[in-house]
């Protein structure tokens, strides 16, 4: 048994210790990172099942609230819904004539097809972004194949690459997180820009150059590099303010469920080591003297510096 | 407010019986701010969506600990405080350790200063709150801008701040109700 005054000593002691675990764990966090990242994915990966049951009565709320609405309203939804299977229609026949198209152009252009990304679905288990980040952790199962890198993208546009990977569970870094660098081309100036996060829903455009300025409204698309595709679409420009252009995303950031995780591979195709130069062999250093070697060709005038092909 | 055995009724000559499930009920009573903070902090990882959740479950954290820290101590020690804090940095995704730290920096501060709390009004133990959360906050806002080597805007710390301030005089009503009720040990 300990004594009353050492009790006592051990009493006073034991904030401070904490205290000091709490600024040791604080500088593993800025030196360590991934680690204290790790632990926080494994939980949500034990927590994934019980996320899915809490959320579950407030999805079918808001399922029964859609049909309510729609309910209520009928007619006018029916017309809405007309016009726009109309309009859709429309749409698919201008999309299968550009795929004929399409088809015929690359068939005679002998186009080497693209490789097919493998890609897996995953539900969005929460969004853990923090107030000064923007990311969300998925749902994958077991026995995936993601990696560090990978593209992540929902119905209609990018929405980020993958961070961390846990056993079920993989966090995406978000494209507005202000982290988030993503390499893009802008549709119709055609020129080059980074597309930076801000954790405001628009990230901006920055450097772009200067004689060609972001366009508003064209599309913006991600540019080659790494194992980041070309052409997947990002979203519009948008002028927030004179000079300072932003990015409207496609991908609907705020209200995530269902998102695909794009393999699209390594980089593996390498440039040539000096490319369009062809090694010059080095000149003798002296003069040719004497007759050249092959003076006994026939109408080969004798004169020097023919000799050093 | 009074610091501690706020039901001097029940500290009679006659003692109830001292039995395994009266022990039990007592040490549930005494563990349910900290069952409390990290149930809150598990529910609000959960993606239901709710604009500042992740702001929230540091707001909870730290009304609840700094009430119970001067109001009973003995429902919430370090090693408790320091659990919690753990449970939230587990279920959230800031930067690590700044939330065990402010847990334990302001639970030192009102355990400190418990019988100085305990005689002031409200709206003083509200005032000196504020100013711990807000300085948290920033504190919490500095280790992001020092990890991402950049000046981050200031607005989601200041959000969380104020949530925080916002959100103390509500849950000071539940857990004054708690602490007659359901949370007191000496009721068991």
């Amino acid at each position: 048994m300990l004594s009353i005054h050492a009790r006592q000593v051990l009493a006073k002691a034991v904030l401070p210790i904490l205290i000091l675990l709490a600024v040791g764990l604080v500088l593993l966090g800025l030196v360590r990172r991934p680690a204290v990242d790790g632990v926080r994915l494994m939980a949500t990966d034990f927590m994934a099942p019980a996320y899915h049951g809490l959320v579950w009565p407030q999805e079918r709320a808001k399922v029964w609230l859609t049909d309510l609405r729609g309910a209520t309203d009928l007619a006018k939804e029916n017309a809405r819904l007309r016009d726009e299977n109309r309009a859709l229609r429309h749409w698919y026949d201008v999309a299968v004539a550009l795929a004929a198209e399409n088809g015929r152009l690359k068939k005679s252009l002998h186009w080497i097809p693209e490789t097919v990304p493998q890609y897996v679905t995953g539900r969005v288990t929460r969004d853990d972004g923090g107030p000064y980040s923007r990311a969300v952790l998925l749902d994958v199962g077991s026995g995936h194949d993601v990696r560090i890198g990978d593209v992540a993208l929902d119905a209609a546009g990018l929405l980020g690459r993958v961070t961390e990977v846990g056993p079920h569970t993989v966090r995406v870094l978000m494209i507005n997180d202000d982290a988030s660098r993503i390499p893009v081309t802008l549709g119709s100036s055609h020129g080059d820009a980074i597309m930076a996060g801000d954790d405001t829903a628009s990230p901006r455009l920055i450097f772009y150059p200067q004689d060609h300025h972001p366009v508003e409204g064209e599309r913006v698309e991600t540019r080659g590099q790494s194992t980041m595709p070309a052409g997947l679409p990002v979203g519009t420009v948008h002028y927030s303010a004179p000079n300072r252009p932003v990015v409207v995303p496609d991908a609907d950031l705020d209200r995530l469920d269902i998102v695909r995780v794009f393999d699209y591979g390594d980089d593996d195709s390498q440039a040539p080591d000096a490319p369009g130069r062809v090694r010059v062999k080095k000149l003798p250093q002296n003069p040719l003297t004497g007759p050249l070697p092959f003076s006994w060709l026939p109408n080969l005038p004798d004169m020097p510096g023919r000799g050093g092909q | 407010m009074v610091a501690e055995n706020s039901t001097p009724h029940l500290h009679s000559a006659v003692e109830p019986k001292q039995t395994f499930r009266r022990a039990l009920d007592m040490a549930a009573r005494a563990a349910m701010p900290s069952l409390f903070v990290m149930f809150s902090a598990i529910l609000l990882s959960a993606p239901f969506g709710i604009p500042g959740q992740a702001q929230l479950q540091f707001g909870i954290a730290m009304c609840t600990v700094w009430f119970w820290a001067y109001s009973r101590p003995r429902s919430m020690p370090a090693l408790a405080v320091f659990l919690c804090g753990l449970v939230v940095e587990i279920f959230s995704f800031g930067p690590p350790g700044t939330v065990l730290l402010s847990l334990l920096v302001i639970y030192g501060v009102a355990h400190h200063w418990r019988y100085g709390l305990s005689r002031l009004g409200f709206i003083a133990g509200w005032l000196i709150f504020s100013i711990f959360a807000a300085l948290a906050s920033f504190f919490q806002w500095a280790l992001v801008c020092l990890h991402a080597v950049a000046l981050l805007s200031p607005a989601p710390g200041l959000f969380q701040a104020a949530l925080t301030i916002g959100i103390y005089p509500s849950l000071t009503a539940l857990f004054v109700w708690g602490r007659r009720t359901f949370a007191n040990p000496d009721q068991a």
